[in-house]
């Protein structure tokens, strides 16, 4: 009875007799795909997000720098309202500057999931 | 054995440098073991889901695989911790029969499924594929002494429900 038992055991619990799964192994693969592009992804995000910390970081330098000049602090004392206006006016040309960078999309529309 | 290990460890090492189809080659090698390791341990949905996270986790470690040990026991112990990690996300359903594998499969799963998860996990490695007892303890975090007695008393609850003289 054990030899029979033994047997029968394990003949239950060894794994199927079959050829490879293709489905499961063509969805392995796409998730693989996929993990490779986010992370691809990842990468370049905060690449261009150092790129920017490091432009921001220039710029709040070099207004500093200019502030300290007395020709501009005098300027600033006399009209702050025209100095606010310039401040602002460098400021968003900057964030068009950044926003205009290469688009994530373009890489996302590239990529498809075979 | 040997070149077994010597051919999975060079697969290996090619997919660590980005050959997808060098992996691809080691999941049609090993998907089918795995996977049904898996269904034997928990449901047929989440046993498919948890190999599939194994073997991509499997492929970002590609580089870690020294070829010591076999690669079905290296991927094993990945998508072991995998289904510790989804249990503790997910409650435990109950082992399943996967009828259109094995006719045997309902009555071997309603043994299973009286045994603790270290006596079912256990008995299925060794007694179904073939696992040393060593492997199995390493991939169990139990002395090899406990596993051995954890197999033994796993296969005596077994004999005891198919011989009839079980409780029920």
């Amino acid at each position: 009875m054990t030899d029979e038992f033994d047997d029968f055991l394990a003949q239950a619990l060894a794994p199927p007799e079959r050829d490879a799964d293709r489905a499961f192994v063509a969805r392995v693969q796409s998730q693989i795909r996929l993990d490779e592009h986010l992370r691809a992804e990842r990468r370049r995000m905060l690449s261009m997000l150092a790129i920017q910390v490091l432009g921001i970081a220039a710029i709040a330098a070099a207004v500093f720098w200019l502030l300290r000049s007395p020709e501009i602090a005098e300027f600033a004392a006399d009209s702050p309202a025209i100095l606010l206006t310039m401040l602002l006016a460098a400021f968003s040309f900057a964030v068009l500057l950044f926003s205009t960078g290469p688009s994530p999309g373009r890489s996302r529309a590239s990529f498809s999931i075979a | 054995m040997a070149a077994q290990n010597d051919e999975d460890l060079a697969l290996s090492r090619r997919a660590a440098a980005g050959d997808s189809a060098a992996f691809a080659a080691l999941v049609k090698r090993y998907e089918r073991p795995l996977r049904a390791f898996l269904v034997r341990m928990g449901a047929v949905e989440i046993a498919d889901d948890i190999a599939q996270d194994a073997f991509l986790k499997a492929w970002r470690a590609a580089g870690q695989y020294d070829g010591s040990a076999r690669y079905s026991t290296w991927l094993t112990s990945i998508a072991w911790r995998c289904r510790l990690d989804e249990l503790r996300r997910r409650p435990q359903p109950a082992p399943q029969a996967d009828l259109r594998e094995n006719p045997n499969a309902a009555e071997v799963s309603d043994m299973l499924a009286r045994l603790s998860e270290n006596e079912r996990a256990s008995l299925v490695l060794c007694d179904g594929h073939g696992w040393t007892h060593q492997e199995a303890a390493e991939l169990l975090g139990l002395p090899l002494g406990t596993l051995k007695s954890t197999v033994a008393r796993a296969k005596a609850k077994c004999r005891e429900m198919w011989s009839g003289t079980g409780d029920d």
